[in-house]
């Protein structure tokens, strides 16, 4: 596209009003975070800190940080694993197969993911307390698993659908297992499909807080939200503490999203955008 | 998959079709069931009491402020996420240098863990030392420092504002994408046509992207309306109730008090709420469509 002088200076002039307005937050959030604690951040706040410092860093990273952050890593990563390869194989078997009753249990699929957490975990809850699994990570990987698996099917199915059946067939008229057409040529070709999946899954998992809220009472069990929830009310007023664990708990997916982002985008947009 | 390994798509099937049913259809289904039964802290013993609990819920002042509140919070926040979506989309799509870069950085929001949206902008509207009240006494537009997030006049919208910043990127994203099938030669046959931007936009960019738009306000609808973390950790539904929605309303009743029918019941509400909320807009869009054929 080519633009006159005027517009481009305007564009480029939105863009950045564009980028201050998304990123003052962050680099605010930085910037305290670096702050030693003699020095105020009142009005008028320097922007950057005149002297900074990782002290924050070394404080807000206690022994309770340490095991919400296990925690969180724990759950994240076993809901992940799970997730994916249930959803793998489901998409595979919704992509491949030819029956009607597929095309309902698809639809059921859709619908699920627009069930309101709030609405269904009360029942969750009582089961999970029947099963005497509260207070477990057991507990939320089984609600993370089930909440996520929808728009990880959704994702998964719509790029499987996309991949050429014809080395399936080559392979199976050349009496390949099933499962092994599986493994060795559809798992492979769905690399990206599984990448941006799993970001997807690590996205939203990591940052749950309603179930973790609810399931969780022990600090032993307590995952990184509720964790730095709770850091509010006991070192409310030490915001350069609370800055440096904010950070501490958003580096992980931040970093794992701008190495993925590519894998994570287009999984994400193709979808809504084919509908 | 021939017919032979009909059994294998079925195994492939089963962990799935068995998590869903246990952890999201029975749970839905036993909402309603919760919703017609009265337990509490005291006497745990769920007991069969009929419509009873809708229409105490239902005679609850509170009811309705939960409603009105839920209303404008998703209406606020679907339409300002998606202007400003789309308006991002725009402008990160012109072929300027730097535009990638720019793309991936304002993505960043969305990343951020909902808990650490809402910590970060509490503190961002402290009175004493945040940067809100800091960055508008500078340039003149208040003159002293207020209590956003404290004040029941200012509190929905402060909350609606950190929604809106954290969720815009997506609607971007999938406005970018839908942008990069609007036909390139139809925008310049309407150049050629002496059309403006703003016509070029109106006539031949949205009626391009049209489902596009329709899916993403459903979408963004939907998880409008079931936001739980940055309200809860922002305002705890406070001041005054005046930024207390339906999740909010659900999780204090349920794991506050333990009212789990009351719980229930305010579950059961939501869903048909936002049922004629997604219906009510498919319906206008449809309405709107037809009377403005595509060209």
């Amino acid at each position: 596209m080519t633009h006159t002088r005027r517009t481009r200076a305007a564009i480029v002039a939105g863009q950045i009003l564009l980028a201050a307005f998304v990123l003052l937050p962050f680099f605010w959030m930085f910037s305290v975070s670096l702050k030693p604690p003699s020095e105020p951040f009142a009005i008028p706040a320097r922007l950057w800190p005149e002297d900074p410092t990782l002290s924050n860093y070394v404080t807000a990273f206690r022994p309770e940080f340490r095991t919400y952050f296990l925690n969180s890593l724990i759950v994240s990563a076993a809901s992940v694993t799970i997730c994916v390869t249930l959803a793998l194989l489901a998409a595979y078997a919704f992509s491949r197969g030819a029956l009607i009753a597929l095309t309902a249990l698809m639809g059921m699929v859709v619908l699920a993911q627009m069930f309101p957490h709030s609405a269904i975990i009360i029942p969750i809850y009582k089961m999970m307390r029947s099963a005497d699994l509260l207070d477990t990570k057991i507990a939320l990987i089984i609600a993370y698993v089930s909440v996520t698996l929808p728009v990880a099917i959704w994702m998964l199915r719509g790029f499987l659908v996309k991949l050429p059946v014809a080395l399936e067939e080559a392979a199976a008229i050349d009496g390949a297992h099933p499962l092994r057409l599986f493994w060795e040529i559809v798992v492979p070709l769905a690399r990206p499909g599984i990448i941006a999946t799993a970001v997807y899954v690590l996205i939203v998992t990591w940052q749950e807080f309603l179930f973790a809220l609810s399931f969780t009472s022990s600090k032993a069990e307590r995952t990184l939200p509720v964790g730095l929830n709770d850091f509010i009310g006991q070192y409310g007023i030490r915001y350069g503490e609370l800055m440096a664990s904010s950070v501490m708990v958003s580096a992980p997916v931040i970093a794992v999203f701008f190495f993925l982002q590519r894998y994570f985008v287009a999984g994400l947009t193709a979808g809504a955008v084919k509908g | 998959m021939t017919r032979r390994d009909q059994w294998l798509l079925w195994l492939f099937l089963a962990p799935t079709l068995l998590l869903m049913g246990v952890f999201l259809y029975y749970p839905m289904i036993g909402t309603v069931w919760e919703s017609l039964h009265q337990s509490s802290f005291i006497s745990p013993d769920p007991e069969f009491v009929g419509a009873q609990i809708y229409s105490r819920v239902l005679d609850d002042p509170d009811f309705g402020t939960i409603l009105a509140n839920s209303l404008v919070w998703t209406v606020g926040v679907v339409a300002l996420q998606n202007v400003l979506g789309f308006a991002a989309a725009m402008l990160l799509n012109q072929g300027l240098p730097m535009q990638g870069v720019l793309r991936a950085l304002v993505l960043m929001p969305f990343i951020l863990p909902g808990v650490v949206t809402a910590i970060l902008w509490r503190f961002m509207y402290d009175p004493q030392l945040g940067l809100v009240n800091s960055l508008m006494i500078r340039t003149g537009l208040v003159e002293d420092s207020a209590a956003w997030l404290a004040d029941p006049g200012t509190a929905m919208a402060a909350v609606i504002f950190v929604a809106v910043w954290k969720g815009f990127p997506f609607s971007m994203l999938i406005y970018l994408a839908a942008l990069q099938n609007v036909d390139e030669s139809q925008l310049e046959a309407a150049t050629l046509d002496g059309a403006g931007p703003v016509r070029k936009l109106f006539d031949v960019v949205l009626p391009a992207i049209r489902h596009v738009v329709l899916v993403n306000i459903v979408l963004t609808l939907i998880l409008t309306f079931n936001y739980f973390d940055i309200v809860w950790v922002l305002t705890r539904g406070g001041p005054q109730d005046s930024t207390h929605i339906f999740p909010t309303k659900i999780y204090e009743t349920g794991f506050g008090q333990f009212q789990f029918g009351e719980a229930a019941t305010y579950g059961v509400m939501s869903i048909l709420v936002l049922a004629v909320l997604v219906a009510l807009y498919v319906i206008v869009e449809r309405g709107t469509s037809r009377r403005r054929p595509e060209a």
